[in-house]
């Protein structure tokens, strides 16, 4: 029996990134470029660009009677479930994430959206189980095809994997711009823009992020990789934590709320690609601990200190090890400290 | 005999004038009431304004005049009558079940339930006040309170209908539910009711079974919407299920019939506040906090408000209040630390952020199988 077949497409959308970053770039090119090719510029894809769903034109999950397939079809994905007479099929519509901690897909279902109960993990180079879905059994097909996302919910990922999908605390996806922009942070630069055009020095003024104290650094961070209020208020508790580093790194000794030396952006740097040699992280750790300061000195060794103070945790269902950001010293088979 | 018959005259003529000013004030009375009488309340109003401004002990004016004011929706001026006409007769129990009907409208509910309490101690068979105050100490969620009052009363008034509603839905709430379950049964014994499905919907909520009392309540609304209490508890079931667009009309219906409902106008106001709707937000936690005056969790509300809209300091003194009252109530501890560091106060943040990761520990340690238990 066939459930349904949906035809509902996606808004049709830019190719060329986000499209209000294309005014920030007059002025602030460098920033722009790096941005671009950033994991979080690209941390939403409709599904016709996307590269995973292009390369895999043929993927495949069996979870117990059910049978799940996603075939690449023209620019289109189609998800299919089966079991027994039962068949449900629904195209794809948006990609989130870029498969290294899972590359989960939403599609629309009877005018909801679904968030799809199987993702595609780069570690694996296949489907699996979607993290959220761990633990639990489909009751039914459309169980089996993905999870209904209460409004508020669907709004809140948009909102972190897109830019402009959120005005007045709605969703609007007729205004979306795959991927983490400008705007995503940088609140007002579109207004900002057109001020500098005109010239209006006093309405071009807008909020520098950079000279943010280290606590509004992480509050602004965690709107996306959750804040420190958040994680403490409901959870996770444990190692699914782990993911949440403002949360993580504020548990650190060392955290303090206001020294500069230690907020999100004194290590990584917004506008570029992730830092994932070790010893490029050093510095930062010996702006605060160094014998010309007089403060604590790691007796153990002199390079790569996040390689022992910030361990790599692996994290149940995501097939990817995340970095610790509570930074400590990790003694072998101390338990996580929540 | 001259001068004395000079003398006789002012006081006659005083009398005389005394005699036709009482008498035109009690013609004024006379007007008032039966303009009252007749509906025309706006034109009554003045009457009596008129009437006690002549004579302002009369309890029966002034208990009127509360009682006009009362009728055209004027609730606090109603009080205020109200309130006089119990100074001059404390133990006027009619006018005391005014003020407390007063109070009930005008949102008091803590002020209208004290009321009613007095009336229900000087004539516990006053069946009205009996059911007024239990439902005001439900909506004040004092349940065990509802449960002495109305027990005694169900075993003289075994079948009645709304007391065994009050008092299931009292039980249930103050998690008696295999006691709550009889009355519900003794409910569907008439067949399906509201009550019974609202009752039962309840039970379900209260193990968490979200889905199956979506559905109990969804026939609640079907058999009687104008059931008080049966949108609150739909929308709490739509919001427990994901649908938070049907739970915000849920909760605007109940509001709408019922503005005095706390928990809808909690759970609206949360609403309100995701979809960052923060003006509307705040008038709800108000309406709740008025409800329940000193309420914490509509206090708490409030501060993270204050805080949104960058009145920062207005939200330490709220949050340091609550904290001080409620110190193991980790929400507000957490945006208690929020604030401090917003004032660059970071040893407090700090202070506070130790507070929650222990309160969370011991939480932790508390629930149904961590290590020791």
């Amino acid at each position: 029996m066939k459930l349904a077949i949906l035809a509902i497409l996606p808004v049709a959308l830019s190719a060329a990134g986000p499209a209000g970053d294309a005014a920030c770039a007059t002025c602030h090119a460098t920033e722009t470029r790096h941005a671009r090719v950033t994991p979080m510029a690209r941390a939403l894809e409709t599904v016709a660009d996307c590269a995973i769903l292009k390369s895999h034109p043929d993927l495949s999950y069996q979870e117990g009677p059910y049978h799940a397939e996603i075939k690449r079809r023209g620019s289109e994905s189609i998800l299919t479930v089966t079991q027994g007479d039962q068949t449900l099929t629904v195209p794809l519509l948006w990609a989130f994430g870029l498969g290294q901690a899972g590359q989960t897909y939403v599609f629309e279902y009877h005018g909801a959206m679904y968030e799809s109960r199987v993702s595609f993990y780069n570690q694996l180079g296949k489907l699996d189980l979607t993290m959220g879905a761990m633990g639990s059994k489909p009751q039914d097909i459309e169980m089996a095809a993905g999870r209904k996302m209460d409004s508020l919910g669907a709004r809140d990922c948009f909102s972190c994997h897109s830019t402009g999908a959120v005005s007045g605390g709605k969703l609007h996806l007729e205004t979306i711009v795959p991927g983490v922009g400008c705007e995503s942070c940088h609140v007002g630069s579109g207004k900002h823009a057109d001020a500098v055009k005109a010239g209006d020095a006093a309405a071009a003024k807008i909020a520098h992020l950079a000279s943010l104290p280290s606590e509004d650094v992480s509050e602004l961070c965690g709107r996306c990789h959750r804040t420190w209020s958040q994680i403490a208020l409901n959870g996770p508790r444990g190692v699914n934590n782990v993911r949440f580093q403002p949360y993580r790194l504020a548990n650190s000794k060392c955290y303090d709320a206001a020294d500069a030396r230690i907020r999100c952006t004194a290590c990584h740097d917004p506008h570029g690609v992730l830092q994932t040699d070790l010893a490029a992280y050093d510095t930062k750790c010996t702006a605060c601990h160094s014998a010309a300061l007089h403060t604590k000195v790691c007796p153990v060794a002199k390079a790569n200190c996040a390689g022992c103070h910030m361990p790599k945790i692996d994290l149940p269902g995501a097939h990817a090890k995340f970095t610790d950001h509570q930074i400590r010293i990790a003694r072998a088979g101390a338990p996580y400290p929540n | 005999m001259r001068s004395g018959s000079v003398g006789l005259r002012p006081a006659a003529l005083l009398f005389g004038l005394l005699l036709s000013s009482a008498f035109a004030q009690e013609d004024t009375l006379r007007h008032a009431i039966e303009l009252h009488q007749k509906g025309d309340i706006a034109a009554a109003i003045p009457e009596y304004r008129a009437y006690l401004k002549q004579v302002p002990n009369n309890v029966m004016a002034r208990s009127n005049l509360g009682a006009a004011l009362a009728r055209v929706g004027q609730y606090e001026d109603a009080i205020v009558e109200y309130n006089k006409a119990l100074e001059a007769q404390p133990a006027n129990l009619p006018v005391r079940l005014n003020l407390a009907l007063a109070y009930y409208k005008a949102s008091r509910i803590s002020q209208a339930s004290d009321e009613l309490a007095k009336v229900v101690a000087a004539e516990p068979s006053n069946k009205q006040a009996v059911y007024l105050l239990a439902d005001c100490d439900l909506r004040l969620g004092e349940n065990k309170k509802v449960i002495d009052l109305l027990s005694p009363v169900e075993k003289q008034s075994p079948n009645d209908k709304a007391l065994l509603y009050m008092l299931g839905t009292a039980l249930i709430r103050d998690h008696q539910t295999d006691k709550g379950q009889i009355l519900v049964d003794r409910i569907l014994r008439d067949g399906d009711s509201a009550e019974a499905r609202l009752l039962l919907g309840a039970t379900k909520m209260s193990v968490s079974d979200f889905s199956g009392a979506l559905g109990d309540f969804k026939r609640a609304v079907e058999l009687n919407p104008q059931l008080p209490d049966v949108y609150s508890y739909y929308g709490m079931a739509m919001a427990a299920t994901g649908d938070t667009p049907g739970a915000a009309v849920a909760f605007r219906k109940e509001l709408e019939a019922n503005p005095n409902d706390y928990t809808s106008n909690v759970q609206l106001g949360i609403l309100l506040k995701q979809d960052q709707d923060y003006a509307e937000s705040r008038k709800c936690f108000q309406r709740a906090e008025k409800v329940r005056p000193g309420d914490a969790a509509a206090r708490y509300q409030l501060a993270t408000l204050d805080l949104q809209d960058g009145h920062v300091d207005e939200a330490r003194k709220a949050l340091e209040k609550l904290t001080a009252e409620i110190p193991k109530f980790i929400e507000a501890h957490v945006s208690l630390a929020t604030v401090y560091y917003r004032l660059k106060r970071k040893e407090d943040g700090d202070k506070e952020r130790a507070i929650v990761l222990r309160l969370n520990e011991e939480k932790q340690a508390a629930e149904p199988g961590a290590k020791g238990k």
